[in-house]
């Protein structure tokens, strides 16, 4: 997989690393059982600081994306979230609403937006089907 | 407890750099940056840390210790890679290592060799030899090889070619924070800001040798924005809110920095009528030439 850290998009460098997991997850670019790069040769490619990258792994493994198997590495995990499903919608209400907001601004009509979210869906799947 | 703790410090010695009541404060594990124009005081703060020129007043506190009172013990938890390093000539290399391990009880023979590999030094090359670049590369071996809590960088990587810099940077990446990286601090003192710029936890700007912003990076970043506006005839000329720069004006494209004002930035372009609005996170080293032209 591709990694790229962007100092133009004010988002936290840790956070970038983990956004890029979970979308390569998302996407199908990243399965279960992968083995992700170490936190030194990350950080090293990268060049950005190691603590950086292990807060990086230790938010996904917190989350329950990535597994830390002692010695041998950090592994992609099955899509299992230990999450109740209450407290995910929870955390995607906050992503959804400034998705509104946005939508809002650039005037785009609701059922627009919901168009173009079944899209986006649809190609989501697309990809991960063609990924397996 | 605070690896550095710097307060008030003031150094007066030559002419050409001094520091006047410099503040600086750093934690265990995290690597501080020192940013500022040449001639700035960050080569005699450093110098300070090292007890290499007398303090004329305030506090230097190392690992807790008193700089003054406990020079040795201070020192030998710490090690330095000046921007020309020197070796005394007639030494090999793998004499010049020899010498400085035969300081350093807790010397990592490991590490020598992997950096030695990796820079591919010849032990048997005399020093007086060496280019720039390896001479870099040596005080680098010798440097992290003596395991320090706390290594010290002054424009380690400045008059040195693209590619030995971006080395010098991964193996600092790669073997410093091998052991404990948790207490393991970095302080680097550099004007390349941006090849540090993803390594940086949090930076000092130094300017006529005071401290004028300590921050972090993630925070400084999310912080300045560069809020642009497209507009249908030409941009107003002004604007009434608070900019870091004066606002520049190129046709119908008004642009305004700013810095944690981007929600109003975006709101007034807007309501003065410019029809798109991009937003764009400032690098360190661009954050660094705004506050430095302030």
């Amino acid at each position: 997989m591709v990694w790229s850290i962007d100092y133009h998009s004010g988002v936290p460098v840790y956070l970038q690393v983990v956004q890029q997991v979970q979308s390569a997850v998302a996407s199908g670019v990243l399965r279960e059982g992968d083995q992700l790069p170490s936190v030194r040769a990350l950080a090293e490619q990268l060049r950005v600081n190691r603590n950086t990258i292990a807060r990086a792994y230790g938010e996904l493994e917190h989350a329950g994306a990535l597994e830390n198997r002692q010695g041998s590495g950090c592994f992609v995990r099955a899509s299992a979230t230990p999450l109740r499903k209450a407290v995910r919608t929870e955390r995607l209400t906050g992503a959804v609403d400034s998705l509104i907001v946005q939508a809002h601004t650039l005037q785009v009509s609701d059922d627009d937006l919901r168009g173009l979210l079944d899209e986006r869906l649809t190609e989501f799947d697309a990809r991960r089907k063609s990924e397996e | 407890m605070a690896i550095i703790d710097v307060q008030k410090l003031h150094v007066s010695y030559g002419r050409a750099e001094a520091v006047h009541g410099l503040s600086l404060t750093v934690e265990p594990g995290r690597c501080h940056a020192l940013f500022g124009r040449n001639g700035a005081g960050k080569t005699t703060t450093l110098k300070a840390l090292l007890g290499l020129v007398p303090v004329t007043s305030g506090s230097v506190t190392l690992f807790g210790l008193d700089l003054l009172r406990h020079e040795r013990e201070v020192k030998s938890k710490l090690a330095y890679v000046p921007d020309a390093p020197g070796f005394y000539p007639w030494m090999t290399v793998r004499d010049a290592l020899d010498y400085a391990a035969s300081f350093r009880p807790g010397w990592k023979t490991d590490v020598e060799q992997h950096l030695l590999e990796r820079f591919e030094l010849d032990p048997k090359a005399p020093t007086s030899s060496l280019s720039k670049g390896q001479r870099t590369q040596l005080a680098l071996t010798s440097a992290v090889s003596a395991d320090p809590e706390l290594l010290i960088l002054d424009e380690p990587t400045s008059g040195l070619d693209p590619l030995v810099r971006r080395q010098f940077l991964e193996a600092v990446i790669s073997t410093f924070q091998d052991r404990d990286p948790q207490k393991k601090s970095l302080l680097v003192s550099t004007h390349l800001i941006t090849e540090f710029e993803g390594v940086v936890d949090e930076f000092t700007l130094v300017d006529r040798g005071r401290d004028v912003l300590t921050i972090e990076a993630d925070t400084a970043r999310a912080s300045y924005r560069r809020i642009r506006g497209w507009f249908e005839g030409d941009a107003p000329s002004s604007t009434p809110l608070t900019t870091l720069t004066p606002p520049t004006r190129e046709g119908r494209m008004l642009e305004l920095v700013v810095d944690r004002e981007a929600d109003a930035a975006r709101a007034w372009l807007t309501s003065a009528g410019a029809q798109r609005v991009e937003a764009e996170a400032l690098s360190l080293e661009e954050i660094f030439l705004v506050a430095a032209a302030r």
